[in-house]
Parts: C-alpha cells; structure tokens; sequence
C-alpha cells in the first residue's frame, strides 16, 4: 500500500465515543509523490472543495475519499458500533478494543480489524492502564459533569452509562467478550473506509477490496438493533466541600444528526458561544452572556454544547462558576435561552449563522480534520453533505423558522442537570431548579399575555 | 525553528464572521418543500453542490519578496477557500533587556486595540464581523506575531487591519490600562520606544498561506508603505531617542530554581490526584541554525513520553524511551515528556539518552518525526507560522520535503555525538511543589556525567 507503509506511518488512535469506533491512520506519502495543486486566486469566489467520491463494496462496507492532490493524506476506518450498543454488563467493552487495536504490534488498518491477536497477556495489561485512565478521567471535572449528565438525562438507558465502563467490568471482561463484540457489531454496512488528502480513490477502493473484502455482511443470530434511549428531566448533585468552584451543566433533550432541526440548534449554539476570563469583554461580543459575564464577573467559563447521537441529543451549557453566584448564572442562562425563543433579532441570527459558516470552513483544515468530517457524516447522514449544501441550509434559516425551533426544544421543557461542587452549592442550585422546571411554564403564561 | 515550532499548537482563535448572504430556497416542482424540513440524510431537490476541479500543475512553493522598506513578503498558495495571513516580528522579551521587562506581554495584550483608524477593540471586532475573519496575537521568547484568518476573498480588508495593528501602532487605549497599580512603569512613551525600534520593517515578514503570492505583495505594498506610516514617525515625541536595538547573544549558564510550595489543595473533585512534585531538567541543546539541530529534534523523538495512563499509539510513541524504561516501570511517575527545548522528566532522561541506539529505534523515532513534520504542516496556522519563522531566520523558506529529507540522514553516531555533548553541559533544575526529598543540583549533575560509572548506586536516591 502505497502510503501504508509501515515504517512511514503515525497511527493515531481516537477515542471511542457513545455511538462509534474510529480508527484513524495519518501517514505520510513520501514527498517524492508530490502531486497537482490547483491554485485559486485570492479573488476567484469559486468553492475550491473536491468531490466526494463513494463506492460500496460487495460486503456493503463504503469507501469515500476527496482527492485534493496534497502531498499528505490521511486514511481512516469508522465503525458504527460504540457504548450505545453496550448493555450493563458489557458497558466498556467497545473502549476496550480501542485499548486493544494497536497492542498487537499490527501495521494496517485491516489487521487491526480482523486479525487482532487479542493475547490474554496483553489484555491483564490494558486492564491497569483503563483503570489508571479512569482515574485520569476522573479529575477533569469536565468529564466527570458530562458523564453525570448523560447519567441523568438518559438513565436507566445505554447512552447513560459510560464510555469507560465501570470498575467491575473492566475487572471482569474477558477476551470472549471482546471477540464477541467484534463478531457482533464489525459488519460491512457499518464501516465507512474514508480518505482525505493525496488519497487516488480506484486505488483505495482496490484495496478495501483485499483487505477488508472479507468482513461479512449478515447475522447468523438475531440482527442487534439501536436501543432506544430516553430522555428524563431530572438532576444529579455532588456536594464537595473543600471545592472553591461549582462545575454545573444544564441541558435539554436536543435532536439526532440528520433531524433538520439541527442546523438551527447549531445556530443557537454558536450564538451563546463559549467564553472565560481570559478572553475579555465589549458590548460587539455575539454572545450578550459573554458580554455581561465579564462586565458582571457572573462566572469562571462557560460553553454552550449540542451533542448529537442517532435519533436524540443534549443541547445546553457547561459552566464553572464562583460560590454565591450560581443562582445568578442559571437566571442568566434561563434568560438568554427564553431570549432565544422570544426575542431574538434578526443582526444576530445573520452574525451567528455568518459565524457558524466560518467555523465549518476553518475546522477543515488539514486531512485528518477532512478525512474525520467524511467519515462522520457517512456514519450519520448515510451520505457527504457538500460544504455548499450546508452553507445553503444555514442560509435557509430565517428568525421565524430559529425562533419556532427554539421553541420547539426549549419552551417548557424540564432541564437535566449535573452538579459538582461546594456545600451550599445543593441550596442555589435547589432554590434556582424548581424555579427553572417553573418558571418554563411561567414564561409561557408571561410572554403569552 | 522550523520543527522545533512545528509542534506549537494551533493558536486559539476567536471565531468572528462575516459576509452579507441572502436567503435561498430549493424547491421541487410542487414548490413546498422547504430546505429547513428535509433532514440532512437527503440531499435537497435541485440544488447543485459547487466543487472545484482539481487540474492546476502548480508546484507548491514559498515565495519571497523584499519590498523597497526591507519588508518582507512571504507567501504559498494552497487548496480551500480559507487563508491566515499574519506578521511575525524579531521582537519579545528577550530583546527587554534595556526596558521594563514584560512589554512585550502587555502588547500582545494591546493587540487589536485601538488603533488611528479604529476606536477600540470593539470597532475591530465589529469590522471582523462584517467582512469574516478571526484575528489572534502571541508573543513568546523571541518572536512576536499578530495573525488572521478568514474567507480568501476578504484578504483585503484582512490586510488593513493587520497594517493597522501591528504598524501603525495600536496604543492609543493604554491610558486607561495604565492606570492599574503595579504597571505603572510601562506607558506610552517605553512602549513606542521599543516598537519603534523593534517593530522595524526590517525585522518583519508579512506570512500568508491560502492566496496568490502577486496579490499578497500588492496589499502589503499599499497597507504598509503608501497609505501608511507608523504613528512614531509622525509624531517624535512618542519616543525615548536614547534606546537603541538589543544585541547580546544568550549566554547558557545553567542553574537551580525551586519553590516550594503546597499543592495539596490543586486537583479537588470527586477523585482527586495524589499530590504532585513538578521537576524539569534542562541542559544545553543548541540553536535553530546549528548543524546537531535536527539530530537532537530525533533523540527528543526517541526518548518520547507523556502522561503515565495512556500507553499511546506507534504514531504517539509507545515504544519511546521514556515509556519503555520509565512510565511503564515506575508507577508513582505520573508524567514524563523531553522537550527539545526543555526537558521535563523525573531524573532517568539522561542516563537513558547515554545508552546507544539500535537502528531500528532510530528509524522508528525518525520516521516519527517526518510524519509528524507533515501532519502539522497541513494547517494554515501551522505552516503560516513556520514560513515567518523560517523567513526571518534564514531570509528564505525550505519546504517540507527539506527537512524530511535532513532528517533521513540522521544518523546512529549523530545521536551520540550530540547526546554527548548535551551531557557535558551544565544541568539546569526548575522545581515546584514539595521538594525535599530532591538532592541538591551537584549531586544530580554527578549522576548524569557520561563518564559517571557511579550512577546505577546514586540513582537509589530517588526512591
């Protein structure tokens, strides 16, 4: 393989998230492969993005691929089998494998897809470094806010539980399961090999054929299916006296990767944005929280969030914020997201879309975050969504139509929330919550009379 | 320069956007469906996405031009529709030595403020806003650099600007910064001063990746030369005519820098992490523009590191020196990492670095390096700033193939040699946290002579 030469290459290995498994491989052509490179003029309005090539190989496994000639390219496998196809008892196995994939001294993708080893001795190994990951994952309270969330908002449900898993099982799986997880879930329809960079598609597809040609199609059991995940308005709070800071995230159920919806949930997030103290202040900041957090001090940071899955998603906001002023912060953000659905102007709806626009374009630079993109949205969208289709649809979106699906999303509904941090933290939080659960339903009656 | 700084993050930016649009809608026959119902897994009737057809025969080079002031223009074009243009300044705080220290933070702090075309910080952003683009500056040891990025056909408007920052000087809102208490020392005076002799064209290199290298030069010949002037020639008293341009050579000495100091109460939560002693070693490696550069940019390669709870991939250095002789041996060491410039480690480094290397360990660090080069010359801020870099060292820029290919040439006895004379220079300690149970700078130093046959007994004290 050209430019899977197994010296000339850096794998890089990406987390497993809730609904997937990524493997991605950055190699490097040797240069001598320089290839054409179309120059644009700084004038020329022209979109200068290639087409995406896509062909489906007889075990249904999909090869996509953008040739733009560079002298890099980047090579990737997805997987559509992540902690949302876990159950209880096998809740950390697919994170697991990705401990696993490259412990077996294996060059290529396909080998680590098919012909892992999966040494008992290398994984009594894996087992130390998880828990000792956990540990890590455990003091980025981020992590520790995101998981609570998740844990609230979809409980009882596969998208509640964690990536890592829990101690017990991580103690307890065994190389059976891991083989059986693999047997299950790494079927043709499901992978997406996708190319980026210097990538000749004939030549990729050619040779997906060799190596991954084998991967079976079918079941002989019974065909697993997405488990339905519930979302529940609810909260979960750990009182940590020693702690000067609350870390608090908020959020309501928001919608899957191809629901239409999306694009203005996208909107409404790049329009409350992210902010924290280094980043200063002034009245032309997007993001009026951003502008009165810094003139008022009311938090540490904050970051609004939409994170996608299937068919469901969170939509809301993380924030660290100061004793005695967590009360303040949740009016605020409650505020700004009524504003959302009631008042908002159409100067700011035009400014974040402009803004959202940009971030799509800025993100794709280099192959790894293009070949990323492609595998992604082949996974979600069953297809590439053209850059100019989805400027077309940001476009698309007038206030009327961002209003009616802030509403839609945000108007009345019971947030979940996750909390950590110190003692009286519990009475803001409980004092502002009941208001916030109310108060939705007070909005309603206010903004309707 | 050029690899040491490949690895420099891309700096953060501050998303600001953008271009008037007008809204449109993709009907089918019947006229009702509307684009902001059809989920993303279809594609909308009738609309024709615009892709660009890959035929040009370009090579990609860096172009320079000097322009009639000194000025340097340095550009490459490249595939997509974005560009980050920026300027990069032989200026920072080791050229403070004659000023209050910390000028150079405090304009990077002022960067994009208030300027003689634009009131505040605000009117910039608002501008940002209309016509697309971020904007980010930094300042670091020797390099001081204001950068923008946005749709390649705003370059112009992203030119001006950046001529007005960075030129024509951009501190006319200091007062009221200066009014804070303890830097009061620094006002406008100490700042013009060292701008003007700093921030001199000659010490510049206007960068950009992602436009035409003619197109570029023009702009920069009408923003920075015709239209405009620095605010310090127009108006003399602006500065301290006294000062002239710093040009001591850093002297290497060595030294030993602890603080002790409680960090008990630093990682609180649910699982806290055990407390922690922060200790880095230094020694001596060399300069950017010396042979033995690269050499040593593969033996950091080789020793590697990182935290102690993930083992990393091949791509992330698995089998790097520090995860095979220290993270995966000694569990109590929560990180460890060498820097080419610095080295952080927990005292096992050295002793290690002196041992001789297989072929294969060296091919594996070098082929590391190389792939790693490209990986992050793929980004415009990336490959932005090692063009400035490079332009300013060298007056030129090398490609990458330059460097992949110095790099294939390193060899086994390269490594000895310059891991030799690493070991015979003096040992640098900084340290933070609680201390006392690290020896004293003599004592470390002894064990990490080469010729030191004692160290396998000292090296106990550590434990």
């Amino acid at each position: 393989m050209r430019n899977l030469h197994p010296l000339a290459m850096a794998v890089r290995l990406l987390r497993v998230t809730n609904t997937f498994s990524k493997f991605l491989t950055n190699s490097n052509q040797h240069l001598k492969l320089i290839r054409c490179y179309s120059v644009q003029a700084a004038t020329n309005p022209v979109l200068n993005v290639p087409e995406t090539r896509v062909t489906t190989l007889g075990n249904g496994l999909r090869v996509a691929t953008e040739d733009s000639g560079a002298p890099t390219c980047t090579v990737g496998v997805w997987i559509d089998a992540g902690s949302r196809y876990e159950n209880e008892k096998n809740n950390g196995t697919a994170h697991f494998l990705e401990h696993m994939a490259f412990k077996v001294s294996v060059d290529i993708l396909s080998d680590i897809l098919q012909n892992s080893k999966l040494g008992e001795e290398e994984i009594e190994r894996e087992r130390g470094v998880i828990l000792r990951e956990m540990q890590e994952v455990q003091t980025d309270l981020q992590e520790v806010v995101f998981d609570y969330l998740h844990a609230t908002a979809f409980q009882e449900t596969a998208l509640g539980r964690t990536i890592l898993g829990p101690t017990e099982n991580i103690m307890s799986i065994k190389r059976d399961d891991l083989v059986k997880y693999i047997q299950t879930h790494y079927k043709g329809p499901r992978i997406v090999l996708a190319g980026a960079g210097g990538v000749n598609h004939d030549e990729l597809v050619e040779l997906a054929q060799k190596h991954f040609g084998n991967i079976g199609i079918g079941y002989d059991t019974e065909i697993p299916t997405l488990p339905l995940c519930r979302y529940t308005g609810s909260e979960i709070r750990q009182q940590m006296d020693d702690m000067p800071l609350a870390h608090i995230a908020i959020a309501v159920s928001g919608c899957g990767w191809a629901d239409p919806d999306n694009i203005p949930l996208m909107i409404a997030n790049t329009m409350i944005g992210s902010w924290d103290r280094s980043h200063g202040g002034g009245s032309n900041l997007l993001s009026r929280l951003a502008a009165s957090s810094y003139d008022e001090n009311l938090c540490h940071s904050f970051q609004s969030f939409n994170t996608c899955y299937t068919d469901t998603g969170l939509w809301g906001m993380y924030f660290v914020t100061e004793k005695g002023q967590v009360t303040e912060m949740l009016e605020r953000v409650q505020n700004e997201w009524m504003r959302l659905c009631c008042d908002v102007t159409t100067f700011e709806v035009d400014r974040a879309k402009n803004l959202l626009k940009t971030n799509l374009l800025l993100q794709l630079d280099g192959t790894t975050a293009v070949c990323e993109d492609i595998g992604r949205q082949m996974l979600c969208y069953g297809r590439r969504v053209p850059v100019s289709e989805l400027e077309a649809r940001i476009d698309a979106v007038t206030v009327n139509d961002f209003k009616k699906v802030c509403m839609k999303y945000l108007w009345d509904k019971c947030p979940a929330l996750a909390a950590v941090g110190k003692s009286n933290m519990r009475q803001e939080i409980l004092m502002q919550s009941k208001k916030f659960v109310l108060s939705a339903c007070i909005w309603k009656n206010e903004m309707t009379l | 320069m050029a690899t040491s700084r490949m690895f420099v993050k891309v700096f953060r930016h501050n998303y600001k956007h953008l271009s008037r649009h007008t809204k449109r809608r993709f009907c089918s026959s019947n006229n009702t469906n509307d684009i902001t119902t059809i989920p993303l897994s279809q594609p909308i009737p009738g609309f024709t996405p615009k892709y660009a057809v890959n035929t040009g025969n370009s090579k990609i080079e860096t172009e320079v031009t000097t322009l009639e002031n000194g000025l340097r223009v340095a550009s490459e074009n490249k595939y997509g529709q974005s560009c980050t243009v920026g300027i990069l300044i032989e200026s920072g705080s080791r050229f403070e030595v004659a000023y209050p220290s910390g000028i150079s933070h405090f304009l990077e702090k002022l960067a994009f403020g208030s300027t003689t075309e634009f009131e505040n910080h605000d009117q910039i952003l608002l501008e940002l806003s209309q016509i697309g683009g971020i904007c980010d500056s930094q300042s670091s040891r020797d390099i001081f650099m204001y950068a923008m990025s946005g749709n390649t056909n705003n370059l112009p408007s992203l030119i001006n600007i950046l001529s007005e920052a960075a030129y024509r000087g951009n501190t006319l809102g200091l007062p009221k910064i200066c009014q804070e208490a303890n830097i009061s020392i620094i006002d406008k005076k100490v700042l013009y001063t060292y701008m003007k002799n700093f921030h001199t064209p000659d010490r510049m290199v206007v960068a950009g990746v992602g436009m035409d290298h003619k197109t570029l030069v023009d702009l920069v010949r009408k923003y920075f030369i015709e239209l405009k002037r620095p605010i310090w020639e127009e108006d003399s008293n602006l500065i301290d005519k006294s000062k002239h341009v710093d040009k001591s050579i850093a002297q290497y000495t060595g030294g030993d820098l602890r603080v002790e100091k409680d960090l008990s109460d630093v990682s609180l939560g649910p699982t806290p992490m055990p407390e922690l002693a922060h200790v880095m070693f230094g020694l001596e490696s060399c300069s950017h523009q010396d042979d033995d550069f690269l050499a040593f940019c593969v033996l950091n390669m080789m020793m590697g590191g990182g935290g102690s709870f993930s083992s990393g991939g091949p791509g992330k250095g698995m089998y790097s020196r520090l995860y095979l002789n220290v993270l995966n041996r000694y569990h109590w060491i929560n990180n460890a990492t060498a820097y080419n410039v610095a080295y952080d480690d927990t005292g096992l480094f050295f002793i290690h670095a002196s041992s001789h290397p297989d072929n294969e360990e060296l091919n594996r660090a070098k082929t590391q390096l190389q792939s790693m080069l490209l990986m992050n010359l793929e980004a415009r801020p990336v490959i932005f700033e090692d063009i400035g870099r490079q332009v300013i060292a060298n007056g030129f820029r090398h490609q990458p193939q330059y460097y992949y290919d110095a790099i294939g040439r390193v060899t086994a006895s390269d490594i000895q040699r310059v891991a030799d004379r690493m070991l015979n220079t003096k040992l640098t300690i900084a340290a933070l946290g609680n201390l006392f149970k690290l020896p004293d700078r003599d004592t470390i130093q002894s064990m990490i002579y080469k010729h030191s046959n004692s160290f396998r007994q000292r090296f106990r004290i550590f434990k």
